[in-house]
This record gives C-alpha cells, sequence and structure tokens, in this order.
C-alpha cells in the first residue's frame, strides 16, 4: 500500500506539472504593451534613483549538468543566466542590429577580415583587466572546444593579437552571420589567464567582464547576483542586487507576480496575458523572437511512408500555420519557412513553394505515393502550448485522409524516443528551434551532418546543404536575399523538418517594482538582455 | 529480554524492507522511459559526452555494480551525485529537509486541532439534524479532491486575494520567521486536508464505538458531566486507532509533499524530488524514495511505542502481562 502511495505522488506530480501546464486555447485581451522607443517594448526610466533589489522569477535552472563554461553552454535558459556576469565582442541591439559592447569598434578590410578595437578600461569582476590575450585566447579556446557553438562561429582561419587593443580575425572564406555569431554569450570573453594558470575553472565559477556577479547559488531554488563594482560601463548596472527565483510551476510564478513575490517573470502559456488581465501594476509584454517550432518525419525509421518525399511535400502543403498561429498561440507567433519570420532577410512564408498548393494537390501526391490511407503517430512533449499545435496538425492533415496520433510524453521521455537512439524510434515530433540574430544561422540545423541531435532521423541533402553554404558566404543584399530563398524552397521540397511557426516570448512585470528595458525583437531568447539597465521603484 | 527480542526483530525488518525498497526504486528508475543523457545533456550532445557522462556516474557499469556503489553512498551519507547539480545529494536533501518538515509538522496539527474535534463533534452529534451527515460529506470531500487540484484553485485564489498571505515564492524562517509563516500556511493547509478528513472519519468511528460502551452508560449514570466523560473516557479509549493514524498519515504527508511544495513552490524534498524525477536523475530519485521509506518505518515504530504507552495492553512488552 505504501509503496504504491508513494508511486502514486510521483505520478501524481507530473500529472500535476502537466495539468497545471496545462491551458485553454481561448483568444488572450490584448496584453498591456508600453509605449516605447522603436524597437523596444519598453525602456527604463533613468530618472529613478539607481539601488536596490530585482526579484526575478524564471522557470528552469538550467546549465549545471553541463557546467557553466559559457563556450559549452548551448540552450537560452543557461545564456540568459550567464549574460549576467559575462559579455562578448559585440551585441546585438534593437531590430537584430550588431553593436559594439568589448570592441567598441571593428573594421573589416576585406570580406574575410575583422579587426576589433577593444575597449579600454574593461576588467573582470575580480579586478584583473581584460587584454587582447584574452580575447584571443577565448576565441581559439572555443575553436578547438566541442561545444555546438563553434559551428556558428563559421570558417575562421585564424585569431592574432594587432597590437595590445585591437584583435584580428581572419577568415578561410566569406562568412555573413560571423558578427551575429560572435554575440552570442558561446563567444563571450572569458579570463584566459585565470582558466590557464587553472586558478578559476569556467564549470563551476563564473568569472567575466559582465554587470553582475554570483553571490550566491542553490541548484533548482535560486541565484542572487551582486553588482560587480569593476564594472567598465558607469552607471550600470542600475539595481545593486539581482535575486532570481526558479520556480518551474507557471501557477506559481504568476502568483508571485500579484502578490508581489517577483517584480519580473518569464511566461511560456501563452494564454499567461488573459490570466493575469486585470491584474493591478502588473504589465504583460510579448517579445518577437527568432525562435520557431518545427515538425520533424522520421524518414529512417524502415519501413516508413515519410521516407517518400512525396508524402512529405503533401504534409508541408496540408499543414496550415496562419491557423497554428491563431489557434495555438493565440495570434502571437508568426509563419516562418526556415529562415526564422522577422529576421532582416529572411525568406517570405507565403512564397514557398508548397504555399501555393492545395489540399487536393497534397491528396493527390499522397496517391501518387500510394500512401492515401496513412496514419503515424507525432510524439510530443507535454509543455504548453506543444499540445494545442499537434492538434491544429492532426486536424490539418486529416483534411489529406491522413490520421495522426498524438502522443503526449513528458520532456525525459520525449527526449530518449527522439534523440536516444538512431534510427529514432519516433514517426513525427514536434519541437522549437532557437532561431538566432542572423537568417542563416539556423539553416545549419538542416544539415543532420553539422548538427548532429538529427542524425538519427533525417538524411543528408547535398544539394540544401550546398545551398546552406553558399547563402551563408553571400554578404547583405539582394543576392543574399535570393540565396537564402533558394534554401528555403529547397527545405520546403525536402519536408524532413518542416518549419511552422515562431515562438513568442511573455515577459510580466510589476509596474510599481521596477522600470524595466526590453527589445521588442530577441534572437538569443535572452529577456534578461537590457537587466543593468532595470531600474528598481521598490524592493519585495 | 522481550524488550530487546522486540528491537532485533524490528531492527531486521527494518534493514529488510530498506533493503527491498532500494532495489526496487533502483531498478524503477532504470525502467522508466527517456535517456539520462538526453535529458541531461540535451539533443546536441555528442556521443562522446554522453559516454563521457555515463563513465563519471558509473553508468557505462554493470547494474549490479552501480547498485553496489549506490549502497555504498547511501552508506556513506550521501547518497551519491545528482546528474543534475554534480553534488552530493545526501547535502541537498539535508538543506532541503527542513522546508518539509516543518510543511509536515504545521499540517499534521491542523490534522490535530482541526481533525480530532471534529470527530468527536460529529459523533457525539449524531442524530438526525445533529450535523453528522455535513460532516460525512466534508471529510469525503477531503478525501476525495487531489493536493494538487485543491493546491491549483488554492493559488489561483490567494494569488488574487492574498489576505496576507503568500504563495508562489518562500522566505526561510531564518531570514523572518513571520514572512516564512505567511508562506507556509496556505501550502499546510492544502495538505493537512486530506488527513484532516480521515482523522476526522477516524476518530468519529473510534468515538461512536466507545461511546456504547458499559462504563460510559455508567458515567452518564453517575451524573459526570459530558465534557468530563469525553475527556476521560471517551478519548483515551478511542485514542488508540486515532494515534495510529496520524501516524501514518505523518509519513503519508510526505507523498503529498511532493506535489505541493511543487505546486507552491517550495524548496523542499518534495520539489527536490518531482524535478529529479522529470530529468532522470537517478541518485535524487532512489534517495528521496528511500527516504520516505526511512521515515514510513520509523514512524511505525513510534506509534507501536506511542500506542503501548497509551495502552498497556498494546504494548511491545505487552506479552509479560498476558
Amino acid at each position: 500500500m505504501r509503496p504504491i502511495r508513494l508511486a502514486c505522488g510521483v505520478a501524481a506530480a507530473l500529472l500535476a506539472s502537466a495539468c497545471a501546464a496545462t491551458g485553454t486555447t481561448t483568444s488572450p485581451t490584448p496584453a498591456a504593451q508600453e509605449t516605447a522607443a522603436p524597437g523596444y517594448l519598453a525602456v527604463a526610466d533613468e530618472a529613478l534613483p539607481t539601488g536596490g533589489a530585482l526579484n526575478l522569477q524564471v522557470h528552469i535552472d538550467s546549465g549545471a549538468a553541463t557546467g557553466y563554461d559559457p563556450q559549452l553552454a548551448d540552450v537560452a535558459t543557461t545564456w540568459q543566466l550567464l549574460s549576467l556576469s559575462y559579455e562578448t565582442l559585440v551585441t546585438i541591439g534593437p531590430d537584430f542590429s550588431v553593436q559594439p559592447l568589448l570592441a567598441e569598434k571593428w573594421d573589416t578590410p576585406s570580406p574575410t577580415e575583422y579587426v576589433f578595437h577593444l575597449r579600454k578600461g574593461v576588467s573582470f569582476s575580480n579586478g584583473r583587466e581584460m587584454t587582447a590575450d584574452d580575447v584571443v585566447g577565448s576565441l581559439k579556446r572555443l575553436l578547438a572546444s566541442k561545444g555546438v557553438w563553434r559551428g556558428q562561429l563559421g570558417p575562421v582561419k585564424s585569431v592574432a593579437k594587432d597590437g595590445d587593443d585591437k584583435v584580428k580575425v581572419t577568415l578561410e572564406q566569406p562568412y555573413t552571420p560571423f558578427l551575429a555569431a560572435l554575440a552570442n554569450v558561446p563567444a563571450a570573453v572569458l579570463p584566459m589567464k585565470e582558466i590557464d594558470d587553472k586558478s578559476v575553472d569556467p564549470a563551476t565559477t563564473l568569472l567575466g567582464t559582465g554587470p553582475y556577479a554570483v553571490e550566491n547559488h542553490r541548484q533548482d531554488v535560486s541565484w542572487t547576483f551582486k553588482r560587480n563594482d569593476k564594472y567598465w560601463n558607469k552607471g550600470k548596472p542600475a539595481a545593486d542586487t539581482v535575486n532570481i527565483t526558479i520556480a518551474p510551476e507557471e501557477a506559481a510564478r504568476i502568483a508571485a507576480l500579484q502578490n508581489g513575490g517577483a517584480a519580473l517573470a518569464t511566461l511560456g502559456n501563452v494564454d499567461s496575458a488573459t490570466m493575469l488581465a486585470g491584474a493591478k501594476d502588473v504589465k504583460v509584454v510579448t517579445q518577437a523572437t527568432t525562435d520557431f517550432y518545427y515538425l520533424m518525419l522520421n524518414t529512417l525509421k524502415p519501413g516508413s511512408k515519410l521516407a517518400d518525399p512525396k508524402v512529405r511535400q503533401a504534409i508541408a502543403i496540408a499543414l496550415d500555420n496562419q491557423q497554428i498561429a491563431d489557434v495555438a498561440l493565440g495570434g502571437k507567433g508568426k509563419p516562418t519557412a526556415i529562415t526564422p519570420a522577422g529576421l532582416p532577410g529572411s525568406c517570405d512564408p507565403a512564397a514557398l513553394p508548397s504555399a501555393g498548393k492545395s489540399v487536393d494537390d497534397a491528396k493527390a501526391l499522397l496517391a501518387e505515393a500510394g500512401a492515401q490511407n496513412l496514419s503515424f503517430t507525432l510524439s510530443i512533449f507535454s509543455t504548453e502550448p506543444a499540445p494545442a499545435v499537434a492538434q491544429v496538425i492532426q486536424q490539418n492533415l486529416q483534411q489529406i485522409g491522413v490520421t495522426v496520433k498524438i502522443e503526449q510524453m513528458d520532456e525525459a521521455s520525449w527526449s530518449g524516443k527522439v534523440y536516444g537512439k538512431a534510427p529514432a524510434e519516433f514517426d513525427a515530433a514536434l519541437s522549437w528551434f532557437a532561431g538566432y540574430a542572423d537568417p542563416a544561422m539556423v539553416t545549419k540545423w538542416w544539415n543532420p551532418e553539422t548538427a548532429g541531435f538529427n542524425v538519427g532521423f533525417m538524411k543528408p541533402d547535398k544539394e540544401l546543404n550546398t545551398l546552406i553554404d553558399a547563402a551563408g558566404q553571400e554578404p547583405a543584399g539582394a543576392a543574399r536575399d535570393k540565396a537564402l530563398a533558394a534554401v528555403c524552397a529547397k527545405a520546403d521540397a525536402d519536408a524532413q523538418m518542416i518549419p511552422l511557426v515562431t515562438r513568442p516570448a511573455t515577459v510580466a512585470y510589476r509596474a510599481d517594482a521596477l522600470s524595466p528595458s526590453l527589445y521588442a525583437t530577441e534572437g538569443y531568447g535572452n529577456v534578461l538582455r537590457l537587466v543593468a539597465d532595470v531600474r528598481v521603484k521598490k524592493s519585495q | 529480554m522481550r524488550l530487546v527480542m522486540w528491537w532485533s526483530g524490528r531492527a531486521l525488518s527494518s534493514a529488510a524492507t530498506l533493503l527491498g525498497v532500494s532495489v526496487l526504486i533502483f531498478a524503477a528508475v532504470r525502467l522508466m522511459p527517456g535517456g539520462f543523457a538526453e535529458t541531461v545533456l540535451g539533443p546536441f550532445a555528442t556521443a562522446e559526452q554522453k559516454a563521457e557522462l555515463a563513465t563519471r556516474y558509473g553508468l557505462d557499469q554493470p547494474v549490479f555494480m552501480q547498485y553496489g556503489h549506490w549502497l555504498s553512498a547511501v552508506a556513506g551519507g550521501d547518497f551519491g551525485v545528482s546528474m543534475i547539480s554534480r553534488q552530493p545529494v545526501g547535502a541537498e536533501l539535508l538543506a532541503r529537509l527542513p522546508v518539509t518538515a516543518e510543511l509536515t509538522v504545521l499540517a499534521v496539527l491542523a490534522s490535530v486541532l482541526v481533525g480530532v474535534p471534529l470527530g468527536v463533534l460529529t459523533a457525539v452529534r449524531a442524530r438526525p439534524g445533529g450535523g453528522g451527515a455535513a460532516g460525512r460529506l466534508l471529510s469525503g470531500l477531503g478525501v476525495s479532491v487531489p493536493e494538487f487540484v485543491l493546491g491549483s484553485l488554492v493559488v489561483f485564489v490567494f494569488s488574487r486575494y492574498a489576505l496576507g498571505l503568500q504563495v508562489g515564492s518562500w522566505v526561510p524562517v531564518t531570514a523572518d520567521p513571520a514572512a516564512n509563516l505567511a508562506t507556509m500556511i496556505l501550502p499546510a493547509a492544502v495538505l493537512s486536508v486530506f488527513s484532516i478528513s480521515v482523522t476526522a472519519r477516524t476518530t468519529r468511528d473510534a468515538v461512536m464505538g466507545v461511546l456504547v460502551e458499559q462504563y460510559v452508560t455508567a458515567a452518564v449514570g453517575r451524573g459526570e458531566s459530558p465534557w468530563f466523560i469525553v475527556r476521560h473516557h471517551i478519548l483515551r479509549n478511542a485514542a488508540t486507532p486515532v494515534v495510529t493514524l496520524i501516524g501514518t498519515t505523518t509519513a503519508y504527508l510526505l507523498g503529498g509533499a511532493l506535489i505541493v511544495e511543487h505546486v507552491f513552490n517550495l524548496p523542499g524534498v518534495g520539489s527536490y524530488i518531482v524535478q529529479a524525477v522529470g530529468r532522470r536523475d537517478y541518485a535524487v530519485v532512489q534517495a528521496g524514495v528511500l527516504l520516505a521509506a526511512g521515515v514510513f518505518i520509523v514512524m511505525n515504530v513510534l506509534i507501536d511505542l506511542l500506542v503501548g504507552a497509551l495502552d498497556p495492553r498494546l504494548g511491545v512488552t505487552a506479552g509479560r502481562r498476558s
């Protein structure tokens, strides 16, 4: 009886988690959006005094398992956390523009050469001044690492000091996303002197040039950051302390916001804005991101009809991404091609070959493939809005006679099924990508030999891979737009991973407790990108 | 001698139970779907990284060796190492135990202070129109509503109407005892609903059983006051099943704490285990279940001793009197 009770407790806990995360797909009332400068959802009021403690809540404490070495960080939640302590040579500004950070400017003498002029007076939080050797060492270390971001840096030929205050990076060939790739946390400047003499292990200690330094951390409970008094940007950070509470349950974060236990929280459910509608002093804003949902079709499962390109194309034709955005994401997502919608130079999803075809065309393709009564299982994780997205997919495909059985799993079971074996055991699965800050970056994941994670369910397509590489080399402009359009069209026809809709980020904060700065768009899932600007009105 | 035999027997049976639980939970976590490598490291992990993780935590060794290493870690007190935090599980359990203990103590207090008087009241007023049916209905509801449903409802309602209480955040008792209590009252209330209901029902049944005894009729005949009869004749004689129930319920509440801590975002042992289940953090799940089993065993021993003190006929050395 007692072991059964305990087992029931564990099972019920999982069920509670799933149920609490489940919401309806009713249309939310309009969220309170601050009127701010172009490119911003909110701009901190600099007339407010500095100081105070900023209390935040987020849903997960990721990173510990693989360590806190920024170069090995591969998920946005870890980038967000590490960005409080680490900085990069360049950063992403409003509307995805690349802007100076630790490099106050850069020259591009040729399409394959970048010379970064390092900012003077920058120190790590231990007080030691940042040098060109730190920059060179960090980039060389990243290039030699097995981190996933190494591939995003592109064909780097050499990294070298150019005097004491300049660093020169030479590429094998032009690579347009290079600066955007440098702007993310894995390319942060690390304290190489301390790492080399082993006085600091970046896997366990956060030591960067950023606005905050870690004071305390309890795994899955909380982080406390104190201002870095050596921070180079005078007057920042505004808040003395940042307390981050880990609250996996969205309902608990919403409750903490409403009763003042938290001043800002990240939310995952698109219906949270509705739940917070009318809450006193709470503002909810939706940040457009380049992250997007996509459908994986396993072409390597023996005997699967999904190995036939005609079947996959029929599925791509039948999917109504606008309906997914409207119904499952409350109108907050946007249909996208493999270049994330909203990024400058990204493809128009309405111009994709599949977008111009009809349900009858899809049925004809299925008939040609002998797959009129196709039936498969769609494996999804239980976090919203994945179940709602899956239901729309199910209904879309029903129109062409395809029966989809939805298999909802906890994330660990889902990960095991999708990534655990090669060839993978699933038929179809739903997931999402971080979309980054350049349209060519995420297209690399359509090459399984580069991405690695999809080698168990996706066949490499040589033609597509060539197009992806070509688009990466084209400088920004009409020629690049054309190259990216070719990538989008080819990926659309290949249809092993079908892009669906963008994944917006929802942030809620108490206007009586803080005045935040938030970009309207984000490429690296970093809601806390402008945390150094936030002014505290009152600490809870 | 009989006492020594009793303690020896309990020690042996407890050890055998814990060993059995350890085998079951060790096997169960490994039978759960989903690979630890994909969950812990994420989809971008290479085969080398997965292999390195398996080697670091001994997961590439034969299962019986893994089990042996874990038992040795349990005996050493660190309960193994968490794959998520890379820290010994024992230290984290110790850090989180006060939160769960506080939650459980508050819930037990509520069970006793509300459940026992409610049970007595519904028993002594067990007549048509005496409110017994309403009491049974309420206790039936309390038993039927799962903690995650009630907890979610309470979180939703009190996030809007706080009434001086706090949901969604937690304050350590060492930082601010009053604020700590404000964060613990609602979770404890949710956790206690089941045990209040069961305590009330059991107390009612026990009291009704005692009410028909001749010594109660005699006390009434002697003209003793109802309150005196309840205190001196009914409660003491009805206490055995109630004490047994409260003891087992205390251990049960640990299971309920899994859900309540998760829903209310309290950093206790329960939320630690829930997160570990989701991440396939084997050592944490194993340690949590073993700890819960240990608490069950200790509570059972304490109940036996307490029942013996209340009613010597049922005590551990009762055989000497027969």
